[in-house]
């Protein structure tokens, strides 16, 4: 069985990633940059309104606008729209202007139907239904245990609702394509997409023309975070746009309003949660009735409860139906949002039985709940993982100085402590395929139909063959983003390093010594008696020759490999645990990050620059999360209010705080093998903030994001309650 | 955007004349707000006449003891200027954090004062009032960022401008040239309340550009402090400016100016009589905060702006007096 180098040169050191200079300068062009020659504009058109029928569609006028070279009409007489941004029709043109023009003149006939766009709203009893089987749906109740007799036999029990609303994924790329035909059965696509394979799938199947003959290029891309993983409607358009300008280039990218309205969502989340424990700190019961939005779509299930072993647990979810724009996959699916409900509730139980919530956190860790080796078997406890980490979290964030809810001083600026817990999988899957070659020339080739949405994809398949080479990984051509290229990982689940890392090291692997075999036969040693390192071939630990001198002992043919997955490089299945150290003004409600801890596993980590500029992302979208973001929708006209970057809130510089990094990388989780960290740090970033803020306040602040209008919201209403009592 | 006409005018004479020209025609200067207006169709004029060359209408100079700030003075100019940051630290302090920093390098004071209200509604294109069917939608919608004052009328949008609160605050004037000439009206003038979907909260004629506005003699003390979610590109929830004249430790007059309340900037005259003769402490400060919002009747989702304004206009006494107690933590 392969393994990794135990002693690697290069493997977990820090490795700027190989395009970052093109792409700091400016000189690499993302998918949104291409302008293919003869490039035509496309702009979509799409529903003014939350819920309509298309009676009447005219493009006539639009057909006739200057520079106008086609139009699609995607909603057809009949067609029912439903949410504001759904794709009506597409047009291309001479420029954008013209484009835009000719979109606004296409006459479009609506029969209005009624809307509902908020959670509650939609479960009013008299909420017009906008699916037939009604816009609430029940999940079955899933209950093991007894939790109404743990309930009468806890010493303390609460009951509390926590929220979350519907954020969405703000790409700083759009999500979008340039298409081209380049014959009849023909298409190059230039887009901006997690997985060229399924993309060039998509068109392929669209047009029923061979897969092999459309060529889906992301040589770089500007994040998608779950949301891109396809063609889409408008990507579709802009290749029949093409076909119908006798295959001229269309280029059709979603503007910032579409972005949000159709380009996918986290959904809402929203529970009503009882919990119990015991003096001691264990959490015997919880019941959770659970809801959230999808949109139209569905899919705002979320795993709950989550992390601990709890005996008695019953849980309800409830999918909620609005006319909304549909969710998509949102970095770590469904669990940013059990987590925020479960270590809130967690809080508050401890804060209750007057214990340290960290400490009641480690008490009821899920002994049970065992990870993967390198070698498939579920031998490492996750638990354990979670009990290295905690104290090491608690000494960077400065956990002693943390005192009790509501006990932080007279004045109105309240420091404040939180913590949370969270998980992911992040396995990698075994179908993927990596060609190295290695040239005449001295060139190193590696190449496979994946593509890097921004995590450092393309840097660690270079490390790998460097590494394994004993070259520089400059040295390496990491030839990525092409899906006429060996099938690779699409970029979604964390799964992208552990799927495509074994194929790599595989073909790298077996390159090698398939090159040590012709180069020891060219100059009469023995292959076993021959290594790469420092650049140079060694014959028994003597360097004699260069490796482009070696290289050109090939002869006129190139060394060219492509391998697939091998068990042993590569498992799944990671902890990990993060801390906020606010500062909140009670009298503004303003929220200050301090501070922000992470600390992180996810087995060998192959590039520990890359490795940790993921993790600060996945924190600063947490704290996002956490702090500002919210779609905001107006239950009167059913629009979205804030489909911008100004009133849909992001932090900027100054709204980040120091953020601490720590890489869990012990001998132990190193033997693990590859495993992805995308998901992970994003996940439990909201619930520390928000467990922080009530710490500091002294009172539960239970609807995210931590805004001034929600912090202070929660001061007033535990004061009129004071007030009442 | 709709297309339209462009005009470059060098001299405040020639605006006029391409503005009066044009049915729909708008200045154009910093572009921050316009612009998005008209890429969202909020705004679709015939004719846009560009302002920045005419270079009269940049710089700050000073007048009789006061200071004149031309319409086409940028924001980072403002913020660099040494008198103002000695004289009118209250210019500054609600300056210093408007947009971004690429913002305040293009956008004038012209323009800030001048825009429209960012009431997510009237962005949306329901109109700036956000009337649907003959119902308001704010009343009934999200409503966080609106008005808690003069909410008996469906003029619900907040008045928009960082730059107005301070300014009204230090009784300045404001220049507008017109085809038939000049006129100088109070800052606060610029600003009314509309009735109906056809008003604009403007008072400013088609036809006429502002100027300049003028700053009269500083007298006593002035502050602002305003509250803001992100420290970074954000609009303030609230923001109170004050100019207290002062008679020794006790106050002779002041002026108590609020953003983020109503649809114009809004004098809090109830706090002003409450601080009236009075030294700014924490208790009368607070007293102040009480009164200013004690005829606050918030919508359905903004009731937490009636304590944020409490302590806003708090602060801003206390920071003028010289006490930032919220800094001491």
């Amino acid at each position: 069985m392969p393994s990794w180098p135990e002693k690697p040169r290069l493997i977990g050191k820090s490795i700027p990633r190989i395009d970052g200079l093109a792409k700091a300068s400016g000189k690499i062009k993302y998918p949104s940059d291409m302008r293919p020659e003869g490039t035509l504009f496309g702009v979509m058109l799409y529903s003014p309104h939350p819920h309509a029928k298309v009676t009447s569609i005219d493009t006539a006028a639009a057909e006739k606008m200057p520079g106008v070279k086609g139009v699609v009409v995607i909603a057809k007489a009949g067609a029912t729209l439903r949410y504001h941004g759904d794709d009506i029709a597409g047009v291309a043109a001479e420029t954008e202007e013209q484009a835009r023009d000719a979109v606004r003149a296409i006459k479009v006939d609506y029969e209005i139907l009624p809307h509902v766009v908020t959670e509650e709203d939609a479960v009013k009893p008299d909420a017009p239904k906008i699916v037939p089987s009604g816009n609430a749906r029940k999940g079955r109740a899933q209950t093991t245990g007894d939790p109404e007799a743990a309930f009468k036999e806890a010493d303390a029990v609460v009951e509390a609702e926590y929220s979350a609303p519907v954020i969405t994924h703000v790409c700083l790329e759009p999500h979008g394509l340039t298409a081209r035909w380049d014959r009849d059965d023909a298409i190059t696509a230039w887009a901006s997409t997690q997985a060229v394979g399924a993309t060039a799938g998509e068109l392929a199947g669209r047009f029923s023309i061979p897969v092999t003959n459309v060529t889906v290029l992301t040589e770089v891309m500007g994040g998608g975070f779950g949301s891109k993983f396809g063609a889409d409607v408008w990507g579709l358009t802009a290749a029949e746009l093409s076909k119908k300008a006798g295959g001229r280039p269309v280029k059709m990218f979603l503007d910032r309003i579409q972005e949000h309205l159709a380009g996918g969502n986290r959904p809402s989340a929203a529970g009503k949660v009882k919990i119990a424990g015991k003096k001691d700190g264990t959490v015997t019961a919880v019941v959770a009735t659970t809801s959230g939005t999808g949109g139209a779509r569905g899919g705002s299930n979320f795993p709950f409860p989550y992390v601990y072993a709890i005996k008695n647990v019953s849980r309800e979810h409830t999918e909620i139906f609005v006319n909304g724009g549909g969710a998509r996959a949102m970095r770590a699916p469904g669990h940013p949002q059990g987590c925020l409900i479960m270590e809130a509730a967690m809080d508050d139980l401890a804060d209750k039985l007057g214990i340290d919530p960290l400490e009641m956190r480690l008490k009821n860790l899920n002994d049970g709940d065992k990870v993967v080796d390198a070698n498939g078997k579920p031998t490492i406890s996750r638990a354990g993982i979670y009990r290295e980490q905690v104290p090491i979290g608690a000494k960077l964030i400065g956990w002693e100085n943390r005192k009790p809810r509501g006990q932080n001083g007279k004045g109105p600026i309240k420091r404040g402590y939180g913590m949370a817990l969270h998980q992911w999988g992040g396995g990698g899957t075994a179908v993927n395929k990596v060609t190295c070659t290695i040239s005449p020339d001295g060139s190193v080739e590696l190449k496979t139909a994946t593509q890097d949405i921004g995590t450092g994809a393309r840097t660690i398949l270079a490390i790998i063959a460097a590494e394994i080479l004993g070259l520089e990984v400059k040295d390496v051509i990491s030839n990525i983003g092409n899906s006429t290229f060996p099938p690779g990982q699409g970029s979604g689940g964390s799964t992208t390093s552990p799927s495509m890392a074994p194929p790599a090291f595989n073909a790298v692997s077996k390159a090698r010594d398939e090159f040590l075999a012709r180069v020891g036969k060219a100059i009469n040693e023995e292959p076993a008696d021959l290594t790469l390192q420092d650049g140079k071939l060694d014959v028994k630990g003597k360097a004699v020759m260069s490796w482009k001198d070696a290289c050109r002992k090939l002869g006129m043919m190139g060394v060219s490999v492509t391998e697939g997955f091998a068990e042993g490089l590569a498992s799944g299945g990671v902890a990990g645990c993060q801390f906020a150290d606010v500062t909140v003004d009670i009298e503004t409600g303003v929220v200050k990050l301090n501070k922000i801890v992470a600390v992180q596993d996810s087995g060998l980590i192959l590039d520990m620059l890359t490795w940790r500029s993921q993790v600060y992302g996945g924190v600063i979208g947490g704290l996002n999360y956490g702090l500002f973001e919210e779609r905001v929708m107006d239950p009167g006209s059913g629009l979205m209010l804030n489909p911008d970057m100004e009133l849909y809130k992001l932090a900027g510089l100054s709204d980040i705080p120091e953020i601490v990094v720590h890489a869990h990388d012990t001998p132990e989780m190193r033997a693990r093998g590859v495993i992805g960290v995308g998901e992970p740090p994003t996940i439990s970033t909201a619930a520390a903030i928000g467990n922080a803020v009530t710490n500091a306040v002294g009172v539960r602040v239970n609807k995210f994001p931590m805004s001034p209008m929600n912090v202070l919201n929660a001061l007033n209403a535990a004061s009129n309650k004071e007030g009442k009592a | 955007m709709q297309a339209f006409e462009y005009a470059g005018p060098s001299t405040i004479e020639e605006a006029v004349k391409s503005l009066t020209g044009s049915k729909s025609g708008v200045a154009l200067s910093g572009g921050t707000d316009l612009i998005s207006r008209m890429k969202d169709y909020v705004t679709s004029p015939d004719r846009v006449v560009y302002l920045k060359g005419v270079k009269p209408l940049a710089g700050i100079t000073e007048t009789k003891g006061g200071l004149s700030i031309g319409a086409g003075t940028r924001l980072v100019d403002v913020i660099a200027n040494k008198d103002i940051a000695k004289e009118f630290p209250a210019l500054q302090q609600a300056t210093l954090e408007v947009g971004t920093p690429q913002i305040r390098n293009m956008a004038t004071v012209g323009g800030n004062l001048l825009q429209r209200p960012r009431c997510w509604y009237y962005r949306s294109g329901l109109g700036l009032l956000g009337m649907k069917d003959g119902k308001s939608l704010v009343r009934t919608g999200d409503n966080r960022y609106h008005s808690i004052f003069m909410t008996d009328g469906d003029a619900l949008f907040t008045s928009p401008s960082s730059l107005a609160t301070p300014l009204i605050a230090l009784g300045a004037t404001a220049t507008l040239v017109g085809e038939k000439g000049e006129r100088t009206i109070p800052v606060e003038a610029l600003y009314q309340v509309p009735k109906t979907s056809d008003d604009r909260e403007l008072t400013i004629l088609p036809g006429e550009i502002l100027t300049k506005v003028t700053i009269p003699e500083p007298k006593g003390k002035n502050a602002s402090y305003e509250a803001r979610q992100k420290q970074a590109h954000d609009w303030p929830l609230v923001l109170c400016s004050v100019s207290l004249d002062m008679n020794g430790n006790e106050v002779n007059n002041g002026r108590v100016i609020i953003y983020g309340v109503a649809p114009i900037p809004w004098r809090s005259e109830a706090a002003e009589a409450a601080i009236k003769g009075k030294a700014i402490t924490m208790e009368t400060a607070a007293a102040a905060a009480d009164a200013a919002v004690k005829a606050a009747k918030p919508l359905s989702a903004n009731g937490y702006k009636v304590g944020l304004t409490k302590t806003v206009v708090k602060r801003a006494l206390l920071a003028a007096a010289g006490n930032r107690y919220w800094e001491e933590a």
